[in-house]
């Protein structure tokens, strides 16, 4: 990993820890949707450090917020699905979005009902996935916007 | 034989006096002998033996700033006069990416041992934080958080735009984050840890989690103060124009230990802040 490379690492880290812990909590039915997800589409333009960033933010901010164990164990499932986001950059990152949703989702749906019992595994499932698909797509549109803006000041940088 | 070495050394040469100096490996070896002398006074053992050791060392910093002291001015004037306004230095000497490697490499070990101490504390406890730990209030630590992230932004945006040869607007963002750097010392020695221990709500006395809290905090505030000295002495650099889209090392260097640094926040606010709410 480059120097420069440490900055994206930890930014994308601080990004999900803060969004995650620091952040007033979005409530939805069982699940809270996390901000920290929302930077999971911008992957596909940071590459690895970013990756490693989330991966890394998530585990604080389990390391913080969760009483169970096998809480611990999210990071490797977002590492699986962040890294199927940056796999699917050239040819869709829409796709890859919904993998990321559908492995997290898969996994938080299987842990919360174990970490919180008074929750039923249909319920954990909708509202697991309905917040991991509003925090991620709303990601992908905020990455949509920036790819744009710098493709578009690329062009205009250009030699003539 | 001084006369020699700096008629060398303005001829371009390191003087022999600054490149072999005791002082280091004395004042290394000193500290030690502190310690020791320390940890025996704490524990109440042998204290004309533990006396004497701090003493020594004391002797040591005196023979150390005694000998020392007389040639700073002259070696600071020098350097400076070496560096005119608007020059480039050129490639660092060492390999800098090498060397904050290093840097960050010994950072680690000493957190470390930090959480490591923290964790088999911790481990001994049934419950942690143990009975009688107040639940902290973490809006002062979000707003240092906020800070950090901010400077850790603001500071990437900075080396960008040195990179794309706006040396004015990387000074803007080189002083911005000095200046929220310096934010967070101020927030925790000025207002954070005097609302703690003068409210009496977490003292080091208080239990092991305060004992804790505060020396992980305090390791960590000590790296924000350096991290924002650091920082000082990039801008002034950064004035004298020695910063150019080629020549940037030092401010990387800088800005990955300050990211380290914030990193490290991060982990004391999830375990210290949020993990004093783990209970509730």
């Amino acid at each position: 990993m480059k120097l420069g490379d440490f900055g994206t690492f930890v930014i994308f880290a601080a990004i999900y820890a803060a969004g995650t812990i620091g952040l007033p909590k979005i409530s939805l039915l069982a699940y809270q949707v996390k901000i920290g997800e929302i930077p999971s589409a911008f992957v596909a333009l940071f590459g690895f450090p970013a990756i490693l960033g989330l991966t890394l933010g998530q585990f604080i901010a389990n390391l913080g917020v969760e009483a169970s164990p096998i809480a611990m164990l999210s990071p490797v499932f977002s590492f699986v699905g962040l890294l199927i986001i940056y796999r699917s950059r050239k040819f869709s990152t829409l796709a890859g979005c919904i993998a990321y949703i559908v492995i997290t989702g898969f996994w938080l749906s299987v842990m919360l009902p174990i970490v919180k019992p008074e929750v039923s595994t249909s319920q954990a499932a909708i509202s697991v996935f309905a917040g991991q698909f509003i925090a991620v797509i709303v990601g992908y549109l905020a990455y949509l916007v920036t790819a744009r803006t710098l493709s578009k000041q690329g062009q205009s940088s250009a030699p003539q | 034989m001084r006369h020699a070495a700096e008629q060398n050394e303005s001829q371009g040469h390191v003087p022999e006096y600054y490149e072999h100096s005791i002082w280091p490996a004395l004042i290394g070896l000193g500290t030690g002998v502190a310690l020791t002398g320390l940890f025996l006074l704490l524990k109440g053992l042998i204290f004309p033996g533990s006396l004497l050791l701090l003493l020594s060392f004391g002797a040591v910093l005196f023979g150390f700033l005694y000998h020392d002291t007389k040639s700073w001015a002259s070696v600071v004037s020098r350097s400076f006069g070496r560096i005119p306004r608007d020059s480039v230095l050129g490639a660092f000497p060492v390999d800098i990416n090498l060397t904050i490697q290093i840097v960050i490499l010994t950072e680690l070990l000493l957190f470390g041992g930090a959480f490591g101490m923290y964790f088999a504390i911790r481990a001994r406890f049934a419950f942690w934080p143990p009975p009688g730990s107040p639940i902290l209030d973490d809006f002062l630590p979000r707003i240092q958080t906020l800070v950090l992230i901010s400077s850790s932004l603001l500071i990437e945006w900075a080396i960008w735009q040195l990179k794309r040869g706006n040396v004015g607007a990387f000074k803007v963002g080189l002083i911005g984050t000095t200046i929220l750097g310096s934010l967070f010392p101020i927030l925790q020695l000025g207002f954070e840890w005097p609302h703690l221990i003068l409210n009496n709500i977490l003292t080091p006395a208080t239990n092991f989690f305060g004992a804790s809290f505060y020396l992980l905090t305090g390791i960590h505030g000590a790296h924000v103060v350096a991290g924002v000295i650091a920082y000082g002495y990039t801008d002034i650099r950064a004035f004298m124009g020695q910063y150019t889209a080629k020549n940037h090392g030092f401010v990387e260097a800088t800005a990955t230990y300050w990211h380290f640094v914030h990193i490290i926040w991060l982990f004391l606010f999830a375990l210290l802040w949020q993990g004093s709410r783990l209970l509730t």
